[in-house]
């Protein structure tokens, strides 16, 4: 089987404001808003710039990172997150 | 000015690469909370929202078949609703449906009562939100 790929949804469709600890996500398409913290941001950032597999993900995400916790099944939820919000797609 | 841009972290400094720390995160925990648009809140509270008749103010006026509130017993009128009507329940009333437990003339009269509901009275800022288009 196919790895998914996920890739982030186009850039104008988003409004993203930091906030301190926290980033404010609206999602234009549904009008939701998201509040998010690490590393959502990072991994939306990433995605953005071109789909990834979650193996190229959790690897690019080391490249740029520190990973104190760098775990699959982390990532994992974290991806399932932001595949939830409709911030991220899974093909 | 003062170099800050040194302190950043991630920043390729004489060749070295210092790389933020980043935690994934446990697997039960979570990085985002999402907020529903307010429209989504005014819709939720419009089906939850009550109109009672008449407003507590007067309650236990009679509703005269105009709309109007009478005295209580007056002859032709409709003794007050028991229970509050729910906005779902007057939002059916008003696209021309019955309001629950009523009969045709009681109804009329309830939802003539309604429409005339002023600002101030109980049951008006459910009776507005009603009125409010839908996105």
């Amino acid at each position: 089987m196919a790895e998914r790929l996920y890739r982030a949804v186009p850039a104008d469709a988003l409004r993203i404001v930091p906030l301190d600890d926290f980033t404010l996500i609206f999602h234009r398409p549904s009008g939701l808003s998201h509040l998010v913290t690490a590393p959502a941001p990072e991994i939306l950032e990433l995605l953005e710039q071109g789909p990834l597999t979650r193996a190229a993900l959790l690897a690019r995400l080391g490249e740029r990172f520190e990973l104190a916790d760098a775990s699959v099944e982390a990532l994992d939820a974290r991806l399932g997150e932001l595949v939830a919000t409709g911030l991220v797609e899974a093909a | 000015m003062t170099d800050q841009s040194s302190d950043q972290p991630g920043e390729e400094r004489g060749g070295t690469t210092r790389r933020r720390a980043l935690m994934l995160g446990a697997v039960g925990a979570s990085a985002v909370v999402s907020i529903r648009p307010a429209l989504a809140q005014t819709q939720a509270s419009v089906i939850n929202c009550e109109i009672p008749v008449p407003d507590a103010g007067r309650a236990g006026s009679y509703i005269a078949a105009d709309g109007s509130i009478v005295p209580a017993g007056t002859p032709g009128a409709f003794p007050p609703a028991s229970l509050a009507f729910k906005g779902e329940d007057v939002k059916t009333a008003l696209a021309g449906g019955q309001l629950p437990g009523t009969t045709y003339e009681q109804n009329q009269a309830y939802v003539k009562y309604i429409r005339r509901l002023q600002s101030g009275t109980s049951g008006f800022t459910c009776f507005a939100s009603l009125q409010m288009p839908r996105g």
